[in-house]
């Protein structure tokens, strides 16, 4: 809830500001739709919903393939969002102070990077908890919570493409 | 002056032993008993603590703050100190003294009132506790360190909303913002942290039989405070991330020449900063609806109306934001509607003033000093709510946006309201903390002197705003009729220092000497009077089990239980 | 998490204390410290942060770490609660005493439209008798009234107030009726709630007078030209009138049942045929 207060204040301050940046570059010329992003990202969703399936049935080995590609969708995706920013840093000179649109889509899309960052290191945690057996069906409730996060940090790249990447570039 | 406060926090540890198996007795165990403790006695008591502990060196400023204006051209402050001192004082007195008070008694009182045996996460509310602690001391540390514009150490200095664009790095060099956005973002979560620690306990930990709908008021309307901290303290966090990232990295969100808006700062202050004084007075009446019916004898009148009216609070408290911004030109559209939300505000607030008056209303009322805090808080918070609405309609507050008037608002509403209720809370839960009662003739002298000099403060100050003077002026010219006004309210503010110290006396005083408590010294209701006072660490030897609004009463009138009824 | 505080015969069992969650809370300040200072201090606090955060974790997992409490000897702890001596009486309906009372019978709002009515021209007239004996007209007083609304009256001197101005007519007439019907109405609520013993003098003299006192200090600001020519006696007789007739006319009304002891189904009309032929 905290959170999606936290994304809405910089949604709200993305949508305020589109197109009134006074110097270029502006989104339409250098944004590119994250297409490789969303497909890592939204798959893992589905994935993590396979392990923690695996989990349930008892199927260690299946929960750990499952856990351990989930986070290796969400790697690539901070993969991804690295060499994008590369590009746009070094190619198209947009940065966090250039102008409007370098501040907002810094600040938004680098928030929801970290929160994907942080759900990283929670899905790391678990995997090498399990790996060393010492999840126990008591911890079962904590993975399930782990795994809403990584839904809830899904779900805000939803919300994030459509106003970067859709509203935005027109 | 520092010592008070660290007689204070002994009083604190003094009620609870330290657990065995440790040793106790020496400064250092104390020490370390703090720094350990996961106890949400411990840590509430810690919370207030610390509450109090600003309150000094803000409340000093307040006095400094008054001297300087007490009479046409003084220089006892500069312009930069002065504008240091209201900036200091306003946020010390909103973050780190009201905000600590209001999450100490919420840790302190909920699991007792709820009958559970600690918080939901109890590493999780010392972890918030120290947040919130160090994030003050950055706070003060600017003193020392921000290095500013004036050479040695320079606090913030744009006020307690930091003003876009004065906080931008060609108005601001230094670092002095900085100290206040990166402290307020650390308490900040705390404040969060601490706010879904306090839900999930009330939403999970309630003993047997206590329904929501049996749930005392004062859990309730901490309740609902927790939502709106959780919902509407990250804005304000988001604003300040958002500072940082212009201030250091050269970000362009409210910078103008940039096509930024300094109008955006506002509204994301305002969106935080609206529902804060909810945050911060919605606790307030809950101590109240826990006092009133305890001392007028009488359960209280409308329960299920007082739940409906603040969850209503809660509710509208998110759409009047905009009443602070009436002159920077909105739309009449916006105007009217943050006008009109502002005024359909004020009805649940008038739910709740008849609610605790027909409480009152053929009670056999005991005029004990928590009953006198908040008859004075009932009296006071009205006038404040008056003025408020005054301020709601558009073309009003147009005439008075920053001029004294606004002050003596959200004064009446603050040390009025609040501050008198947290004293009515005080007097009325110290005993359950210490197992000693506060003195009743020190608490008379207490509650008059401090009253007297909160009207002799703030009363004269709506004067002084239709005669036009402004707030944040750190001195004016002789002639224009604000001479008389500023001197009195002057006065009425070290009146005010020396009712504070009298209550500061009190406990430490009642620490030592008072009466013993006992168990349950006013006959009351809830269930934090059926354990000890102190209470032991783990508050129940057995968890209670609850049948109606008011257990204890249905154990001692077995005969007419309240479940009755209900 | 519900383990955490299970009972024992000889106590409970509480989380143990530990010193990791303020070690992370330090070391967050000082990263932010380091924004200001230097990145040493960020270091520092990112190197404390890692260690409470580690040894946070460690101490909730595999299982979070407890220590047993015991129960505090007897004589310290809290006494059983005491069956209250008191006996208690509950308030009864219609009972007398407190708040057990409701108007059960209410005066028509319509007697107030009538007793409005009459109590504004028993006033009218006397305040024409006063023109017409101190001032010659019986034009002045209706003349003056409609000032607070025509601003060519502000100014009049005597003798344009002595005309008669069918504008000012309207005005005046317009609104003493509105304002007489209003205060009416106002009666057949106030007037239950008045102490019984002299109702006529409470409702006739007293909240008259009440009034005029409310309207004193506004008449500047209303209607100047009236504040300066008002005759303050003639003009409180005047008002007395209106509550002792009006009133009067009120207070003989045939009074109504409320439907206070209606039930529920019979307010919202629900059974209102039935309970008409019940009667
Ligand atoms: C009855 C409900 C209330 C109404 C209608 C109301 C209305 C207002 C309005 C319109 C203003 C803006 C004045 C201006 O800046 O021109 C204002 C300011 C303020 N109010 Fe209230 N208020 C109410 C209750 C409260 C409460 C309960 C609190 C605190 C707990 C509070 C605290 C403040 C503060 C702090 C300000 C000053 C903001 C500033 O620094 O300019 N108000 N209020
Ligand atoms: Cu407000």
């Amino acid at each position: 809830m905290t959170e999606s207060a936290l994304f809405t204040i910089f949604v709200v301050a993305y949508l305020f500001y589109i197109g009134k940046s006074l110097n270029p570059p502006y989104p339409r010329e250098v944004l590119e739709f994250p297409w490789l992003g969303s497909f890592f990202l939204f798959s893992s969703s589905a994935t993590v919903v396979v392990a923690e399936h695996r989990l349930k049935k008892g199927e260690r080995g299946g929960f750990h393939l499952w856990w351990g590609i989930t986070m290796a969708l969400g790697a690539a995706f901070l993969i991804y969002t690295a060499t994008e920013w590369y590009h746009l840093i070094y190619h198209d000179g947009l940065t966090l102070s250039t102008n409007l649109f370098g501040s907002t889509f810094y600040s938004l899309v680098g928030l929801h990077a970290s929160h994907v960052l942080v759900g990283l290191v929670l899905l790391g945690i678990i995997l090498v908890a399990s790996l060393t057996g010492n999840i126990k069906d008591r911890h079962h409730e904590h993975i399930e919570m782990i795994s809403w996060y990584w839904h809830f940090v899904d779900g805000i790249w939803a919300v994030v493409v459509t106003v970067v990447y859709i509203i935005g570039m027109q | 002056m520092a010592n008070p406060t660290s007689s204070l926090k002994e009083v604190g540890t003094e009620l609870a032993p330290a657990p065995p198996g440790r040793e106790h007795g020496t400064l250092t165990a104390w020490i370390q008993d703090l720094i350990f403790t996961v106890d949400h006695k411990k840590l509430g008591l810690m919370y207030v603590g610390m509450a109090w502990l600003f309150f000094i060196p803000a409340g000093i400023l307040a006095s400094l703050i008054r001297t300087q204006i007490a009479v046409p051209n003084n220089h006892v402050l500069g312009p930069e100190a002065f504008n240091q001192a209201i900036t200091m004082h306003g946020t010390a007195m909103i973050f780190f003294f009201a905000m600590p008070m209001v999450f100490g008694l919420a840790n302190y009182i909920v699991p007792l009132q709820i009958g559970a045996r600690d918080m939901a996460f109890p590493r999780l509310n010392a972890f918030s506790f120290w947040t919130t602690f160090f994030g003050a001391c950055f706070l003060f540390l600017s003193y020392i360190f921000g290095p500013g514009l004036y050479g040695m150490g320079a606090a913030p200095d744009a006020s307690w909303f930091a003003l876009a664009p004065l906080t931008s790095k060609a108005f601001s060099p230094g670092n002095n913002i900085d100290f206040w956005s990166l402290g307020l973002l650390i308490s900040g979560v705390g404040s969060v942290t601490g706010a879904v620690n306090v839900m999930v306990t009330i939403f999970c930990y309630r003993c047997k039989g206590l329904t929501l709908y049996r749930m005392p008021l004062f859990t309730w309307m901490v309740l609902v405070t927790m939502f709106l901290v959780v919902m509407f303290l990250p804005p304000l966090s988001a604003a300040q991330i958002m500072l940082v990232l212009e201030r250091f990295f050269g970000a362009k969100f409210f910078e103008a020449q940039a096509g930024g808006s300094a109008v955006l700062w506002q509204h994301f202050f305002w969106i935080f900063g609206h529902p804060e004084v909810y945050i911060l007075v919605l606790p307030a009446f809950g101590v109240i609806s826990e006092v009133v019916p305890v001392f007028s004898r009488k359960p209280i009148f409308g329960y299920p109306m007082m739940v409906a009216a603040s969850v209503m609070i809660g509710f509208i408290s998110a759409g009047v934001w905009a009443h602070h911004m009436f002159t920077i030109g909105m739309d009449s559209f916006s105007v009217t509607f943050f006008a009109f939300a502002t005024l359909v505000i004020s009805i649940p607030t008038g739910i709740k003033i008849f609610n605790w008056l027909a409480t009152m209303f053929g009670g056999k009322i005991r005029m004990e000093i928590p009953m006198l805090f908040c008859i004075a808080f009932l009296f006071q918070f009205l006038i404040a709510g008056l003025t408020g609405v005054m301020l709601g309609v558009a073309p009003f507050d147009w005439q008075l946006n920053d001029s004294y008037f606004v002050i003596a608002h959200f004064h009446y509403v603050i040390v009025g309201g609040i501050v008198f209720a947290v004293f009515a809370g005080f007097y009325y839960w110290y005993p359950k903390a210490v197992g000693r009662m506060l003195d009743h003739r020190l608490g008379l002298w207490h509650f008059w002197i401090f009253t007297a000099g909160f009207h002799l403060t703030f009363d004269p100050q709506h004067f002084l705003g239709f005669l036009g003077m402004p707030r944040r002026i750190y001195t004016y010219q002789e002639g224009r009729g604000w001479e008389f006004l500023n001197m009195l309210s002057t006065i009425g503010a070290f009146l005010q220092g020396v009712g504070a110290i009298i209550f500061i006396i009190n406990m430490i005083y009642a620490a030592r000497k008072g009466k013993i408590a006992g168990d349950d010294p006013w006959d009351a209701w809830t269930l934090e009077w059926i354990t000890s006072s102190p209470p032991p660490e783990y508050n129940f030897e057995q968890l209670p089990e609850v049948r109606s609004r008011r257990p204890l009463w249905d154990l001692k009138h077995p005969e007419d239980p309240d479940w009755r009824f209900e | 998490m519900d383990t955490e505080h299970a009972d024992h015969a000889e106590g409970v069992e509480l989380p143990t204390p530990t010193p990791w969650p303020m070690l992370s809370a330090l070391g967050i300040m000082l990263i932010a410290g380091g924004f200001v200072t230097s990145f040493v201090v960020a270091l520092v606090g990112i190197l404390l942060g890692l260690i409470g955060g580690i040894g946070w974790f460690r101490e909730l997992f595999p299982v979070p770490n407890h220590e047993l409490v015991p129960y505090t000897e007897p004589a310290k702890r809290a006494a059983p609660i005491k069956v209250s001596p008191r006996r208690i009486s509950h308030l009864a309906l219609g009972a007398g005493g407190h708040r057990a009372y409701y108007p059960l019978r209410v005066h028509r709002y319509s007697s107030g439209i009538t007793g409005g009515l009459a109590g504004g021209a028993a006033m009218a007239v006397l305040a024409m008798l006063y023109g017409l004996i101190f001032q010659h007209s019986i034009w002045y007083p209706i003349n003056l009234l409609a000032a607070a609304g025509l601003p060519t009256m502000e100014s009049a001197n005597v003798a344009m107030l002595n005309e008669f101005h069918l504008s000012a007519f309207i005005i005046a007439v317009l609104s003493h009726g509105v304002l007489s019907i209003l205060v009416g109405m106002l009666y057949t609520v106030l007037l239950p709630m008045l102490p019984a013993r002299y109702e006529w003098f409470w409702g006739g003299i007293i909240i008259p007078l009440i009034w005029t006192a409310m309207l004193f200090p506004m008449f500047d600001i209303v209607n100047p030209a009236l504040a300066a020519h008002v005759n303050w006696f003639w003009f409180i007789v005047c008002q007395i009138s209106f509550g002792l007739v009006g009133g009067y006319v009120v207070f003989k009304s045939q009074k109504v049942e409320t439907m206070q002891t209606w039930s529920l189904a019979a307010r919202m009309g629900v059974h209102a045929m039935e309970t008409e032929e019940d009667r």
